[in-house]
């Protein structure tokens, strides 16, 4: 498959501290990937390698087979929303609307001016005069009518309302099906988008810890539930992602899905409850530093 | 809807409204099936999604390919849905519902009345 970015032993420093540490991967062209990792991970740094704003300390990243850092061709065909986004301070929103749609190859205006209405963004507002959350929105509606081949959204969400934060999954998607884009998408709120996702990439202190079909992170790991001997003997001697003390008796176990349905079946019998793991949890439980989360601490003393 | 929370997948959801959709006769024989695209909108899921949840069905072979026109739906797969569903589901729900009983003490007989009640309430709501 057409990769759309690909990056090779791609490391960038600052100062002593590494944000991306020897990162290699290829996003395939004409998917939606998450990028999710903890704060601090390197999420936004990698984006920006991507996009061009930043130049690498070390390794590569090409998109569309060229160095993004410095190049006109790679800028035209990719768009970069954040919250930070600058927008020219001397025009209305329906201006911005038109001077970006003269920058984008694909960019429908007709979408842009509809979802504009749609958000009850009067077009005639300034940029700086809207709340964040309206901040966002309108970005969003620039990152969708634009049509670009690699479209990145670095937390577009910030500050919007869930209905709103639905409306643009949705938007996104039935955008996305009409003309098909890279779209590489950074969010905290993986549950809520994790449907619309092809793949995952989960991003560990600037290292791939996983990145696979967004199928596969739901099927990875299973929860057991249930008196402590019983899980612990279902679980045997594999990995654990999480454990959690439920009681003096009870415990709760995250591990690799590897049990066939009877297994499960004869799990449920010795009265241990089987559960889906939700991709969310399971991205906070494998770039966790202590298996039991918050509570290792208070339970410490 | 499909349940994202559910252990089973999304496109095993996908699969089996599917499957659903024949059983009930909304989709009949030799008719088109939804594609991919229609379905990731209908349900607001990602298009690869849907497409493996087709994919389940042309497996086992109950829809089939025309090139170039889509996916449609095969002679005779509403009667292999059932006898599979029977075969599966119900015997899994039926597993479900044993160990309950045991686990809360309830007697086999108590079980079979549940059951009987349950059934006469269905039928009542099907006719009405």
């Amino acid at each position: 498959m057409r990769a759309a970015v690909e990056c090779s032993g791609l490391t960038k420093a600052f100062g002593s501290t590494v944000a991306i540490d020897n990162l290699s991967f290829k996003l395939p062209a004409n998917k939606i990937t998450g990028l999710i990792g903890r704060n601090g991970a390197g999420k936004t740094t990698l984006l920006k390698l991507i996009a061009g704003y930043l130049a690498p300390t070390g390794g590569s990243v090409k998109v569309f087979s060229e160095n993004p850092f410095n190049n006109v061709r790679v800028s035209a065909n990719l768009i970069f929303v954040d919250d930070k986004m600058t927008m020219p301070q001397s025009l209305n929103l329906g201006e911005i609307l038109e001077a970006v749609g003269g920058f984008y190859e694909n960019w429908d205006h007709r979408l842009a001016r509809g979802l504009l209405e749609y958000f009850n963004l009067n077009p005639r507002q300034h940029h700086y005069n809207l709340s964040k959350g309206m901040k966002s929105t309108f970005n969003m509606i620039v990152g969708i009518a634009a049509r670009c081949p690699l479209t990145i959204f670095d937390e577009p969400t910030v500050g919007m309302d869930a209905a709103v934060r639905k409306d643009f999954y949705r938007a996104l998607l039935k955008d996305f099906l009409q003309h098909p884009r890279t779209v590489f998408f950074s969010s905290h709120l993986l549950n809520e988008i994790s449907e619309i996702l092809d793949d995952i990439l989960l991003l560990d202190q600037g290292r791939c810890r996983l990145y696979m079909t967004k199928d596969a992170v739901k099927e990875f790991a299973v929860g057991l539930q249930g008196k402590e001997e019983a899980v612990a003997a279902i679980a045997g001697g594999s990995e654990i992602f999480y454990r959690k003390k439920l009681g003096p008796e009870n415990l709760y176990l995250v591990v690799p899905n590897r049990f066939s349905e009877e297994e499960l079946l004869a799990a449920r019998r010795k009265g241990v409850e089987v559960s889906a793991v939700p991709a969310e949890d399971l991205c906070v439980y494998l770039t966790a530093k202590h298996k039991g989360g918050i509570d290792d601490v208070f339970d410490r003393n | 809807m499909l349940n994202g929370d559910s252990l089973t997948p999304i496109y095993v959801q996908v699969a089996e409204w599917l499957e659903t959709e024949i059983l009930n006769g909304n989709l009949r024989s030799n008719e088109r099936v939804y594609s991919q695209y229609q379905l990731a909108d209908m349900f607001n899921i990602n298009p690869a999604t849907a497409a493996k949840g087709l994919n389940i069905l042309a497996d086992q072979g109950l829809v089939y390919k025309k090139r170039g026109l889509g996916m449609f739906v095969s002679p005779r797969a509403g009667e292999r849905i059932r006898r599979k569903r029977i075969n599966r589901n119900l015997k899994r729900l039926a597993q479900e519902l044993a160990m309950e009983a045991e686990r809360l003490g309830v007697s086999r007989e108590e079980l079979l009345d549940l059951i009987a009640e349950a059934w006469i309430q269905a039928r009542k709501e099907e006719l009405e």
